[in-house]
Order: structure tokens, then C-alpha cells, then sequence
């Protein structure tokens, strides 16, 4: 029993950290047009294998399992990283056909995620996308995107683009289970661990050298005790996101209540730690130049994707554990 | 990152599964008073003569030496079998008073304490806070004067629970009047049958007095119950403070998702005034299924804490964030129940097995200020978790 990062797992997430920090640092999303995932840093992505961490090596894959995952998309969702790269590696974990799939890996074919709206779709991720997955507990679909209409909306979350789709087609490939929901449901809980603690980080860099009153604004309670909540919330969904991810890769009993638990703790600590630090910072944290609304906006959309407070909630009341 | 258990916790889990099944007393514990005292006494004995005393005790002083993660199945199972709380009478000699006697008592002190404690035979009260000395501790001010092979202690402390109960008391007195702050105090053992001791048992808001005022009037406390260095006093107490801010909440920690799911029972069971049941209420199903969340959290972040300790040997300063969440968490269980039950839970006459749920509302305000108040704690959270600027 041990509950956290271990052994090559630590090395897996500070290789993850360095190169997301690099590759798609959240800062891009000062400058316009930012939500697209062009095609070279798709590829460099695929390059690098991040896409294919849980599938199986026989299948092109690391052979690794959901606790890298996990770790992966946590540095993902420090940077602010689109639900691109979500997709596309669900969809590497979905798609059954070889070549298919070693195109999803390599990032040759961008995929979008399809989300069901009413009688519509909404699809999340990048204009130039080839594909869309659709993902709920009972199973993923895949869809080819060519030649549908698709209307763009205008985005909060300056990550994504927003689409329409009235029609979709026939999917050309579908699974009939569980095990991408659960990668889903990790990989967005993992992404909001990271939101959450990069926003805790932020505000208590800032209260170390920001001064009011003539002291430095982290030696004031006002500030402090709401930090130290941000903290408490970041360790609460955090221990329960290595909990969840654990009970993945050892095919546990209860990995699906786990799960729903992770992704309804990290919904609040990153809802709850990008408001506190926008409020923390002052006017500062209103700007646009400065990333405190990025990693709320950022939030907001992921805490809708796989598992939303009410869908979670109303699953959890008779939930059993396992010991 | 593992959820593995060894082939030994599981029989470990199996063994004390099956003991607390056939020995879980039968009848509930009496509410208050000497009767309240007696069978905590008794549940202590029985645990010590069947082998499960001291769960966290080195084997060496009586104890079952567990790792912490032993330590959870152990408390894991005693919530399930909804055995005696370990927050009673024993508590403060179990959890505070032995093990500090344990780091820094003499081999008599250990020789003859630690037994008595571990069979229920002597219980303890604490005596660190004072009416002027609660959340800074350092203010202590009751005075000891060393006067030959005794210490002369006058003056008097506040919130002490159990103090009509208890047989000895972990006392930390002012043993050099010139000192200030954290200098100059003294951690002795005080027999609370020496004369000059007068306890006055405190009325609280849960129509209790489980805790009391202790004034002390030129009591003679004996030098060989100087636990630590007179003048250290300091060192000692917070070998005994970091271990309530760490492990000592697991049994609470631990316990609240059997009471979550107590609640949501009764939750299915109970009608509102509407005549709908509570669960069939949108507001009431959510509230309960987020707080049932937070206690499944609360169970990684303790195992996740655990772990890490059990590898480092150093408990971390984790334990002030795990006391917030389950504080809170508490109270929101606490309050979504009272909503529940309608008018029936204004109907409360003290007797806590009676009316558990609105005991347990009342209690959490004592959760949430005792062992350090949450404001404590978010201080100590901020100073040694997020490093930030000293705010005194």
C-alpha cells in the first residue's frame, strides 16, 4: 500500500512535467486563436509515445498503466492542455484497427471529443479534427468527421473550440465497455488535480512577495486560512486521484465508485481553487495578462466532461467500498 | 502507487474482524458519569486481556507495535463492528499521556504507568489549557516552585475532560516564574487525588460536563514525576501534541463513512413533513452523496498519509489538514441529519446514546475547537505546509 508516486512513476511525471511545460505552456493562451492543436504538435505528442501510456505494447502502445496516465494528464491540466489530447488518447485506447490506431498514437489524425447535448453534440477540440469519440460508461464510439456540419460557437475557455453538431454519423467503431469511461474519468479528475494545484501554487507565490500594509499579504489571516482551505482541497483529491488510479490498474471491485469520487473531488478543488485565487490575487487576478482566469475557465468545461456534480452525485448515494 | 495489502494484514483484518464480531459489548455505553468511566474501563481491560491494546504502542511497553497501516484495518474494523468509540475516557491516557510517557518518561515512570494504563486500570485527563492560555499554549501560567524533592503547583486550568474520572493528569505548569513563552514550563504527572485539587465540572451547550475548571492550591507534586527535563516541559507537550494533530483523529477519520451511510439509511426510512422520504429530496440525496464523497477522501488522504509515514518514520504535518477536513465534513453530516429528522432532532435532554445525531451536532463545535482550534490549524498549515510569511 502506498499512495503516491513511486519508483519510475516519479520519473514518468517529471518527464511529463517537463516536456507539457515546454511543448504547450499555459501561457500560450494569452495570444488569440490558441485553442487549436496544430498538426506539428500533435505529432510531437505522438512522437513522444504520450498518447499511447496505457495501450498495451503488442498494440504500439508503453504497456503502462492508468496510475502513468493519471500522471500524465495532471501535468496536462497544470498547462491548461486542451481535451485534445484526452481525446486522442482514449481514442488510441479505443480504435481495434492497427493502422487506425498507430495513425491515433503518432498523432497523424487529430480527434475531437463528443459530448451529447439534448438531440445535438457538442464537439470539444481542435477545427482540423478527423475524428470524433464519443465516450460514456457503457462504451466509446468512434466517428470520421469528414463532411459533417459542424457550427463553431464561441468558447469561455480559450483551451478549446466549441462546436455544433446537428447530425452525426454512424460510428466506425464502437467498444462496449467500461475501461475508456474510466480512462476519461481520470484523465479529466487528473487535469483538475492539476488546475487546482497550479492555482494553489500561484496565489502562495504571490502572497510570499505581494505587500499590503506594509507586509507581505501571506503573513495576513485573510489570506492565509483561505490558502491553507486550497490546500486542504488539493490533498483531499489528490489522495483520492492516486486511490482512484491505483484501483484502475488493479482491476479493483469498487475502481468505478473511486472514480466518480475523484472526479466529483477534483470538480470542487478546481472550481473552488480558481475562484479563491482570482479572488486572493486583487485586481491583479481580473487581468487578462494574467493566467488566474485561464485555469477557471479551464476548470469549468473539464468539470462538465465525464462525470458533472449531478450525474456523480446521483450514482454515489448507494455506492459500496471494497476494503 | 499500490492499493496492496500483504497476506498478513488481511489474516491481521480477518482476526480482528472476527474477535471485535464476538466481542463488541452488547448493551450501549451509559451516557455520563462514573457508569459512563466503568465501561470504558472495562472495554480497555477487555481489549487488554484478549491482546488488543495498544494497537500503536511498541511492543516492548505492552503494546501490538502496528504499522499505520495496521493501525487503519484496526480502526477500520471498529467502526464497522460499531464497537466503543476510542474517544471516551481512555482516550488521553491511550493516546497522549502513554505514548508521551513512552518518548520521555524514566524506566519507573514507564514501569509503573504504561501497564495500568494499557488494562484500564488508571485513566488520564490533560492540563495544558488555562483560562488564559488556550490557542497560545505558551502563555501557560500556573506556577510550580521546586521545594526540596517536591513541586509546590498553584493555579488553574480550563477545559480539562474528565478530570472527575481521571486518576492522573499530563500537567504543564510554569516551573521558573522569570520565564516567558515556551521557556521555564515543566510536564509532571499530577495524581489527582493530592490534596489541594478541586475540580468544578463545566455545563457545556450539550447539556454536559464533560469537562471542568482544576484550580490547584499549593499541591505538592513529587520531582520524580517530571516527565522530560524540568524546564523542557515545552518538548515534551509537543511530542504529545503532534501525535493528536497526527494519528490520534484515525478512529474519526475512519468511522465517518459508516456514519455517512447510517445517515443515508435513515435517510431512506424517514419522512419529511411533506411526507416524502428524506432521500426522495433532490437537495437532501445531494448533499448527503458529496459528504459521503469527502469520506471516501478522507480515507485515501489518511491511507496516502499513512503510507508515507509508515516509509519516512516522521509523521508529517499533514494531520492539520486531515483535522479541517474531517471537522467539516462532520459538521455538514451532522447538519444535512438534522434536516432529516425533522422536529425530532430539537428534542434533546443531554443523553447522548438517546439522541445520538443531535449529540454528535452539539459535539461539533467540540471537534472543531479542541486539540487546537481549526484556525490553529489553518495557521499551522500555512506556516509548514505552503511555507508562507509568519503571521506572529
Amino acid at each position: 500500500m502506498y499512495l503516491a508516486p513511486d519508483g519510475d512513476e516519479v520519473e514518468i511525471a517529471s518527464a511529463a512535467a517537463a516536456f507539457v511545460a515546454d511543448a504547450m505552456p499555459i501561457d500560450r493562451l494569452h495570444k488569440p486563436d490558441s485553442a487549436n492543436m496544430d498538426a506539428p504538435l500533435r505529432e510531437l505528442f505522438g512522437e513522444m509515445g504520450w498518447f499511447a501510456l496505457a495501450v498495451p505494447e503488442a498494440l504500439g502502445g508503453s504497456g503502462l498503466s492508468a496510475v502513468e496516465h493519471a500522471l500524465f494528464f495532471r501535468e496536462v491540466g497544470r498547462q491548461c492542455g486542451p481535451v485534445d489530447v484526452l481525446a486522442q488518447c482514449l481514442a488510441a485506447n479505443t480504435a481495434t484497427d492497427d493502422s487506425l490506431r498507430a495513425q491515433i498514437i503518432a498523432g497523424g489524425r487529430g480527434v475531437a471529443l463528443l459530448v451529447a447535448d439534448g438531440d445535438a453534440h457538442r464537439l470539444i477540440g481542435s477545427a482540423d479534427s478527423e475524428l470524433g469519440l464519443a465516450v460514456t460508461p457503457e462504451g466509446a464510439r468512434l466517428f470520421s468527421l469528414g463532411g459533417i456540419d459542424a457550427e463553431a460557437r464561441p468558447a469561455l475557455d480559450p483551451a478549446n473550440s466549441l462546436h455544433i453538431v446537428g447530425n452525426v454519423p454512424h460510428p466506425f467503431e464502437q467498444r462496449e465497455a467500461g475501461g475508456i469511461w474510466q480512462l476519461g474519468q481520470l484523465g479529466a479528475a487528473a487535469m483538475l488535480v492539476g488546475i487546482a494545484e497550479a492555482a494553489l501554487d500561484l496565489i502562495v507565490d504571490y502572497a510570499k512577495i505581494r505587500e499590503t500594509f506594509g507586509r507581505k499579504i501571506g503573513s495576513w489571516q485573510a489570506v492565509r486560512h483561505p490558502c491553507a482551505d486550497m490546500a486542504v482541497r488539493v490533498e483531499a483529491a489528490r489522495s483520492q486521484l492516486w486511490y482512484a488510479a491505483a484501483a484502475v490498474k488493479e482491476a479493483r471491485g469498487d475502481a468505478a465508485v473511486h472514480l466518480d469520487v475523484a472526479k466529483h473531488m477534483a470538480n470542487t478543488a478546481a472550481l473552488a481553487n480558481t475562484d479563491a485565487n482570482i479572488q486572493l490575487h486583487g485586481g491583479i487576478g481580473v487581468t487578462d495578462e494574467h493566467g488566474a482566469h485561464l485555469l477557471l475557465k479551464h476548470a469549468l468545461l473539464l468539470s462538465r466532461l465525464f462525470g458533472s456534480k449531478r450525474m456523480l452525485l446521483r450514482r454515489l448515494l448507494d455506492a459500496r467500498l471494497e476494503d | 502507487m499500490d492499493l496492496q495489502y500483504s497476506e498478513a494484514d488481511r489474516e491481521f483484518r480477518a482476526s480482528a474482524r472476527a474477535w471485535l464480531k464476538a466481542n463488541v459489548p452488547q448493551h450501549s455505553r451509559p451516557a455520563e458519569g462514573f457508569a459512563a468511566a466503568r465501561f470504558d474501563r472495562d472495554w480497555q481491560r477487555k481489549l487488554h486481556d484478549h491482546g488488543w491494546a495498544g494497537v500503536a504502542w511498541p511492543k516492548e511497553y505492552g503494546g501490538l507495535g502496528l504499522s499505520g497501516l495496521r493501525q487503519v484495518i484496526w480502526y477500520e474494523e471498529l467502526a464497522r463492528a460499531h464497537a466503543p468509540h476510542h474517544i471516551n475516557t481512555t482516550y488521553v491516557a491511550m493516546m497522549h499521556a502513554g505514548p508521551t510517557v513512552i518518548a520521555r518518561g524514566t524506566g519507573a515512570q514507564k514501569a509503573f504507568h504504561l501497564p495500568r494504563i494499557l488494562s484500564g486500570e488508571a485513566l488520564w485527563c490533560q492540563g495544558f489549557s488555562e483560562p488564559n492560555a488556550g490557542s497560545d499554549l505558551a502563555a501557560v501560567r500556573t506556577r510550580g516552585v521546586v521545594d526540596g524533592d517536591h513541586i509546590i503547583v498553584t493555579g488553574a486550568k480550563m477545559w480539562t475532560t474528565d478530570a472527575q474520572y481521571a486518576d492522573y493528569q499530563e500537567l504543564l505548569i510554569r516551573t521558573d516564574p522569570t520565564s516567558e513563552r515556551h521557556k521555564g514550563l515543566t510536564w509532571v504527572i499530577c495524581d489527582m487525588k493530592s490534596p489541594g485539587i478541586d475540580i468544578k465540572p463545566v455545563r457545556t451547550m450539550l447539556q454536559d460536563e464533560h469537562v471542568s475548571a482544576v484550580f490547584y492550591d499549593e499541591v505538592r507534586v513529587p520531582i520524580a514525576n517530571v516527565v522530560g527535563e524540568i524546564g523542557q516541559g515545552w518538548s515534551t507537550a509537543l511530542a504529545t501534541l503532534n501525535f493528536e494533530r497526527g494519528l490520534g483523529f484515525i478512529g474519526d477519520q475512519l468511522e465517518l463513512y459508516e456514519r455517512v451511510n447510517r445517515a443515508i439509511d435513515l435517510a431512506s426510512k424517514t419522512r419529511l413533513e411533506d411526507g416524502r422520504l428524506a432521500i426522495e429530496d433532490d437537495g437532501i440525496a445531494q448533499r448527503l452523496a458529496a459528504i459521503k464523497a469527502d469520506c471516501i477522501a478522507i480515507r485515501a488522504m489518511t491511507l496516502a498519509d499513512i503510507a508515507e509515514t509508515d516509509r519516512t518514520g516522521i509523521p508529517g504535518p499533514k494531520g492539520s489538514m486531515m483535522k479541517l477536513m474531517v471537522t467539516g465534513t462532520h459538521k455538514a453530516l451532522s447538519e444535512v441529519v438534522g434536516e432529516i429528522l425533522g422536529w425530532s432532532f430539537l428534542e434533546f435532554d443531554g443523553d447522548r446514546t438517546a439522541h445520538p445525531w443531535t449529540y454528535d451536532y452539539l459535539w461539533s463545535w467540540v471537534f472543531s475547537i479542541s486539540g487546537g482550534t481549526n484556525e490553529i490549524q489553518r495557521e499551522i498549515t500555512a506556516d509548514r505546509v505552503l511555507g508562507l510569511p509568519r503571521s506572529r
